[in-house]
């Protein structure tokens, strides 16, 4: 018996897989629909686009909207600073988080529980509540228009730390137990043999934080004010004309598809991480 | 030993002096960079194509023509630079940041209704002496342009343009409906004719009269509502801090349009974009919307085969009622925010205000109405297409009230219940005192 017809057995049958198989095939159409539109939009003329879009899946196509896009003197400077700030956030969440829901998971300290109490309410507090009290602070810091400016912020992750912390408690402690009778201390022990061992956590984190930082928009809005230092979310809409989505549909398409380049990468790359900590998370 | 020492120590130090001295006095002194300013504007960016042009005249648009202008000033002047700051319109959450954070650019593009809010809180600086000590003379604005950035008779904002709704008008669709005399649109004079003249249009057409972009529209209506009121003589502010909708004037307005989107008169549920490409498209006789989309109709209307095709024209709000001819205006101005500058650098910013100001007709090619009455009688703005149709806005155009505030979420209110009104989940009333209230409760709210 070959390994197709056991998984064809497996999964009830050639013709019972059909009506799934159709299924599916008209989620993904779906789903891919609004990317394939954007994605076409964005080889078209903005004139010809202005007159309608019923023309999109006819020729002619253009490149001149990334070119146009390409051509912008500052485009690789936002994506280095779009670059250096998600990595920035990437890894100081991982950091920061694993070493604290380490804290949370394994060690005993007074006030440990109303201590991670606070941190959750971290998560019920809306960005824009404190956002005015944050830009004073980093103007008094002078840290606006600055890499730090950036990064910091988004060091703050109540959701990492909570992730992170259920996962340690997942892992069964009879592995850390070992490693203490052979002598290991409690940063080797974590070091060694709980962080190998919550790297789909890791992975799951790290591209979901890299993910919202590369998107976010608004407060790399306020606080990298000057074009130097802006990222390509807040570099790509400054570089919009007014009423860009009528006068200039394809280009702005084209800077959603090439914004979102980086975004895919990072997707195809690390989405068995994804997968298997979604999975392992909801195990 | 110690007076060995000393010796050569001190005629070290002296000549050390003298080398000082000098290279002060001869100029070997380290040189002295360019002046920087930064300008922090709208328009968008477009690089590709004028990142290195200094041809204004070849340029198109207002990205182009600004983007031209700056790298012919930074050529022109070489003590100075201007850097760029290119925001995403209209710019202000990150003008108010900068200035949170004391950092604020040095000019700024700036709507001239929105002055008022920056000047109470005394964010931007009057620039009358600036202006007089390069010869700029406030008496130069047109009337428009003078009461949108003049307030308690201080200048606070170089008037760029004035912009307003106009009338786009499909004339083939005008003759077809017989609404063409002598060449012109036949246009009404009075709400009846108004209506009479819109349903005739699409007796003849089968089309509305109207193209109106409603949806996610956060001023169109609130402008009309505004231009009808002044054509009533109906002052809607009787005071900086209050509005004054419940009104029979208001009302009256509110009425037309009402009437106008329950007989198919206009287009319905259509945002901007599509209005914009629908009146492109031949969807009906009248489009509602700024100066800023002349360029591109009068294009489509030289091209073979298009809706447009030799047959548009483009007029001022008709005057409907016997008030007086007005419409509402706004415009585009630069701003000086508060903050310590050097001499060099004051300089240099009224340097740049003095060439943006000589160079108002480059920027009027965006369609735009100029800013200066010698740039509105000359020959050559004159000769630019559709001009002299709408040079009578120079006299009718009228700014907000100066001193009213939050101008832009006001438009937005208004234009919302005025939506719900004309659109009937409202009656008429309700929606009024509703704008009303809460235009009031923003403009008490005031910091």
């Amino acid at each position: 018996m070959t390994a197709g017809s056991q998984e064809d057995r497996a999964m009830g049958g050639g013709s019972a897989r059909w009506p799934s198989l159709a299924g599916l095939i008209v989620a993904a159409l779906i789903m891919a629909a609004p990317l394939v539109w954007t994605l076409a939009l964005s080889l078209k003329p903005n004139a010809e686009l202005l007159r309608g879009t019923q023309t999109v899946f006819q020729a002619p196509y253009t490149l001149r909207n990334y070119a146009d896009i390409l051509g912008h003197s500052a485009i690789f400077r936002w994506l280095l600073n779009s670059t250096i700030v998600s990595l920035g956030v990437t890894f100081g969440v991982l950091a920061l988080s694993s070493l604290a829901g380490y804290g949370f998971a394994r060690l005993q300290f007074p006030g440990r529980d109303l201590i991670f109490v606070i941190v959750l309410f971290g998560l019920a507090i809306p960005e824009q509540s404190v956002i005015i009290a944050r830009h004073q602070m980093f103007s008094a810091l002078h840290l606006h228009n600055t890499y730090a400016g950036l990064i910091l912020p988004g060091l703050a992750a109540p959701f990492g730390v909570f992730l992170m912390t259920q996962y340690f408690k997942a892992i069964p402690k009879e592995l850390e137990e070992a490693a203490w009778l052979d002598g290991a201390s409690h940063f080797r022990t974590f070091w060694r043999i709980l962080l190998p061992l919550s790297l789909p956590a890791q992975a799951t984190l790290g591209i979901f934080t890299f993910l919202s930082t590369w998107n976010d928009y608004w407060w790399p809005l306020i606080s990298a004010t000057n074009s130097d230092m802006f990222t390509l979310t807040v570099g790509v809409a400054s570089s919009q004309m007014n009423f860009a989505q009528t006068n200039g549909l394809g280009f702005l398409m084209a800077q959603a598809v090439f914004a979102s380049l980086p975004i895919l990468v990072v997707y195809a790359v690390f989405q068995r991480y994804i997968v298997l900590g979604a999975s392992r998370a909801a195990l | 030993m110690s007076g060995c020492r000393t010796v050569p120590s001190r005629r070290r130090l002296c000549g050390l002096f003298a080398v000082a001295v000098l290279c002060t006095t001869s100029g070997c002194a380290p040189r002295q960079g360019p002046v920087e300013i930064t300008l922090q504007r709208f328009f968008g960016a477009c690089d590709a194509e004028y990142g290195n042009s200094t041809d204004v005249g070849a340029a198109e648009g207002e990205c182009g023509i600004i983007t031209t202008l700056i790298n012919r000033f930074n050529a022109e002047n070489p003590d100075v630079h201007v850097k760029v700051n290119i925001v995403f319109w209209p710019g202000y959450d990150q003008l108010s940041a900068e200035l949170a954070a004391g950092d604020p650019p040095d000019l700024v593009t700036m709507h001239e209704s929105v002055i008022s809010d920056y000047r109470a809180r005394h964010l931007i600086m009057p620039l009358d002496q600036g202006l007089k000590s390069v010869g700029i003379d406030p008496a130069s604005f047109t009337r428009a342009a003078r009461e949108g950035v003049i307030r308690d008779g201080h200048v606070y904002g170089l008037p760029f343009d004035n912009w307003a709704p106009l009338w786009h008008i499909n004339m083939n669709l005008f003759r077809a409906a017989g609404l063409v005399r002598g060449g012109r649109p036949v246009l009404p004079r009075s709400p009846e004719e108004l209506l009479a003249q819109a349903r005739q249009f699409k007796r003849a057409n089968g089309k509305p009269y109207f193209v109106q972009s409603t949806v996610n529209e956060p001023a169109a209506y609130a402008r009309n509502l505004f231009t009808f009121l002044l054509q009533q003589n109906a002052n809607a502010f009787p005071d900086p801090h209050h509005i004054r909708l419940r009104t029979p004037e208001a009302r009256r307005v509110l009425q037309l349009f009402k009437t106008i989107y329950d007989e198919g008169l206009t287009t319905k549920n259509q945002d901007y974009t599509a209005a914009t490409s629908g009146f492109l498209n031949g969807q009906g006789g009248v489009y509602l919307v700024g100066t800023w989309m002349i360029g591109d109709y009068e294009k489509a209307s030289k091209q073979p085969g298009s809706p447009l095709a030799g047959g548009y024209a483009v007029v001022p709000y008709p005057q409907l009622y016997p008030g007086r001819d007005a419409t509402y205006a706004d415009g585009h101005s630069w701003v000086v925010p508060t903050a310590k500058r050097s001499p060099q650098k004051q300089r240099a910013i009224f340097r740049l205000l003095r060439y943006l100001k000589d160079n108002d007709f480059e920027w009027s090619r965006t369609g735009h109405l100029p800013a200066y009455q010698a740039v509105i009688e000359s020959a050559r703005w004159r000769a630019l297409p559709h001009r002299q149709e709408i040079e009578r806005l120079v006299d009718v155009a009228e700014p907000p009230p100066p001193g009213v505030q939050r101008q832009f979420i006001i438009q937005q209110i208004v234009s919302e219940e005025m939506e719900s009104a004309i659109s009937g989940q409202k009656p008429i009333d309700t929606a009024l005192t509703d704008a009303e209230r809460r235009v009031n409760d923003v403009l008490f709210n005031l910091l």
